[in-house]
């Protein structure tokens, strides 16, 4: 579909909608009233089809708005449906979680933060926040905000029973394998209820706020400029892509363009980002499935990425590099040389390791046809990244939507049709080569000049902003009033989506295939080490170790059955 | 000093808590394991329950959501044991200051419930490999 098709398209639902308008090249926006809003939804998603992004809720100060986020990859397109609810004593909505999954989570998230109810939502529990947050208390809510500063301290002492808000209409049957929740991740620590018979898992629930430091809500708080170093805190790993996004949200309101040199500095800096991520995913991989040796080696590949990244930056992770207008930080012209000898290295190690994993016909065992994620399924949950393009679905950002330079370097989306957890490690393995490619070639190209223009003023308006970030696309949406701070700042962090595919990914496993399935999607590495299975009786009968050794047990059982491998000394 | 406090000195185990973090210190904290910083040759080991360990390393703000989490693993460690609060968040809260979520810093949690807590600080966002070991090292000096 070309553009005025994609148009032509969107114009089919017109008399549903008030108004279309198109404030940027790439960027459409459809307005409409409550009412209308789930059957425009199921038209975007079912027929146009669009990607479901996410959704995003305001308290504007006549009405409330929710904005559902799509994405036309082919063309790189944001679309942003903009549903306004009038009644502010009952706001209410259709939800559209029935027909899209992959909206339960943000539905909730809405409902938590705002108040507004999704009506025929499958699930309204509590997403976001503590167990003891008092009722009928919305952070988001421009009225809330002093009256929240009142209410603590609440009672920290609250255990969560069966009736807190989050659980009471939790529903598993037993018994029921509890994972968490003690689990770093973005901004998602969870919480995982598995329900098994016998070995096989059966049902899953998730619980997160753990982790819910209510970004979106300091971000309001702080000026345009003091955005980034919060954004680059959502999650320490993506400390690069949350803020490119971000600035690039920003950006789009300004309508700056930074200098040349910039982009290809972010380029440089977020390319290193993922090599240092998937390094460690592949690392923390082998651990989960007992290979600690392929955890040492990969560990020890990142560090020079990471002393790179110190020295251009200041900071090992955390870098604030980046900007409205362009970055902080160049990349001197003395580092140049070691950057392009430091990847020549990581290239021969990666090439070594990526081998040594492709090759071994234990990990082929172990992981081949292990929580395969179909292409449908991926689909409804709008799944991004790695996850994504290890069930076959060809979306990247960084080609789709080219923002920085990324159309003017040789690169290629790497994709793998089979969904399970080693096509997974495939993409990743490959990405990371494809990293070093990308890096090589903005070093080589890197333009000389400035590294960023004067930003004064942002005037009223909104911007979408993504990245692909190591784990996803990672989306910022900001609205502008033309003071200096964000009215509203929603983020998006791919773990958000792509974690509620685990009901997709580990129904119907064995247990001793949950720490890699969970693991598989890259949600962060220590979930697993705080698991405990419970009985019938809801007491302990294993704690992770146990659960870490069934894992290690299952892949030293298939590498007695399969043999030691038909390798010779000339091989090496 | 006493025997136990003579003994909590060497080869400490630490277990890992993350109260809100954004996870950079929890990486920096497995960094510690991997072969370029390897500080199991001091004997320092990261174990998989809190009645295993000699000190608490916690990351991370202090959401409203982990705070009886962090007390009940406070609860559990044999005692006496040292709490290191890593980073800054750890340490005061840091940038999410005033977050209608948080709860506050580690130290003000865990003093609630033990006010006679051994409590260490490694401040930096995140802090460096080579300062958690610092941390470590001078915290069991002065105790």
């Amino acid at each position: 579909m070309n553009q005025q098709e994609l148009k032509d398209k969107l114009a089919e639902i017109k008399d549903k909608l008030t108004d279309i308008q198109q404030p940027l090249d790439d960027r459409i926006s459809l307005l409409c009233e409550a009412e209308n809003a789930y059957a425009v939804n199921k038209f975007l998603f079912e027929e146009v089809p669009l990607r479901f992004v996410i959704a995003t809720g305001i308290d504007s100060d006549d009405c409330f708005e929710v904005l559902y986020h799509y994405a036309y990859d082919q063309l790189g397109f944001l679309i942003t449906l903009k549903a306004f609810i009038r009644d502010r004593e009952n706001p209410a909505i259709e939800s559209i979680a029935p027909f899209l999954p992959g909206a339960e989570w943000i539905e909730r998230e809405i409902h938590d933060l705002l108040g507004i109810d999704f009506k025929n939502h499958p699930d309204l529990r509590r997403l976001i926040l503590a167990d003891d947050w008092p009722e009928g208390v919305y952070p988001l809510r421009k009225k809330m905000a002093g009256e929240i500063a009142k209410q603590w301290p609440c009672e920290t002492s609250v255990r969560p029973t069966t009736e807190s808000p989050a659980r009471r209409t939790v529903k598993l049957s037993k018994p029921v394998l509890a994972v968490g929740p003690f689990h770093p991740l973005q901004e998602e620590m969870e919480f995982f209820q598995l329900s098994v018979d016998g070995e096989i898992v059966t049902d899953i629930d998730m619980r997160i706020s753990y982790n819910h430091r209510g970004i979106e809500g300091i971000s309001e708080t702080l000026q345009f400029d003091q955005v980034p170093f919060l954004v680059s805190r959502v999650c320490g790993i993506c400390s690069a892509s949350h803020p490119l996004a971000y600035v690039q949200a920003v950006e789009d309101i300004a309508g700056v363009t930074p200098p040349e040199r910039a982009l290809y500095v972010r380029v440089i800096i977020n390319e290193f980002e993922r090599i240092h991520s998937h390094m460690l995913w592949v690392g923390l991989a082998g651990h989960f499935i007992g290979y600690d040796t392929v955890f040492m080696w990969a560990w020890k590949y990142r560090e020079p990425v990471l002393d790179l990244l110190e020295e251009i930056t200041g900071n090992r992770n955390n870098y604030g590099n980046v900007k409205v207008g362009g970055c902080r930080e160049d990349i001197p012209d003395e580092t140049v040389p070691k950057i392009l000898q430091e990847i020549d290295k990581l290239e021969k190690k990666t090439e070594m390791l990526t081998k040594a994993v492709l090759d071994d016909p234990i990990i082929h065992a172990r992981l081949k046809g292990i929580g395969v994620l179909t292409k449908e399924d991926a689909i409804k949950y709008a799944v991004t990244g790695p996850t994504a393009r290890g069930s076959g679905i060809a979306i990247d950002v960084r080609r789709d939507d080219p923002y920085a330079v990324y159309a003017d370097l040789d690169w290629k989306v790497i994709t793998q049709p089979e969904g399970d957890v080693f096509a997974k490690a495939v993409v990743r393995l490959l990405e990371v080569l494809e990293a070093v490619k990308i890096i090589r070639q903005a070093v080589k190209k890197l333009p000389k000049g400035p590294v960023a223009v004067e930003v004064k003023e942002i005037p009223p308006g909104e911007g979408c902003g993504h990245a692909e970030a190591p784990r996803g696309e990672t989306f910022h949406y900001v609205r502008s009033d033309g003071g200096n701070r964000p009215v509203r700042h929603k983020i998006r962090a791919p773990s958000f989506v792509n974690v509620p595919s685990f009901r997709a990914s580990c129904i119907g496993e064995h247990i001793s295939d949950v720490t890699i399935t969970l693991a598989a999607v890259d949600p962060c590495y220590s979930c697993t080490e705080r698991l405990a299975i419970v009985d019938r009786q809801g007491s302990i009968l294993h704690g992770y170790e146990e659960l870490h050794r069934l894992s290690c047990e299952k892949t030293a059982r298939l590498k007695k059955e399969i043999g030691p491998p038909e390798w010779k000394l000339e091989d090496f | 000093m006493n025997w136990k406090m003579w003994s909590l000195k060497k080869s400490p185990w630490v277990f890992h808590v993350n109260t809100g973090a954004c996870n950079n210190c929890d990486i920096e904290i497995v960094n510690l394991l991997t072969p370029k910083f390897d500080v199991e040759r001091f004997g320092i080991k990261l174990v998989g329950s809190p009645r295993h360990a000699d000190a608490l390393l916690v990351t991370g703000v202090g959401t409203r959501q982990a705070v009886i989490r962090l007390r009940e693993v406070y609860r559990q460690i044999p005692k006496p044991c040292v709490v290191f609060c890593i980073g800054a968040c750890a340490c005061g809260t840091g940038i999410f200051e005033g977050g209608y979520h948080v709860a506050g810093p580690v130290d003000k949690i865990i003093r609630e419930v033990d006010p006679n807590a051994i409590i260490a600080y490694v401040p930096g966002c995140p802090p460096k490999p080579e300062a958690m070991i610092s941390g470590v090292v001078k915290a069991l000096s002065a105790i």
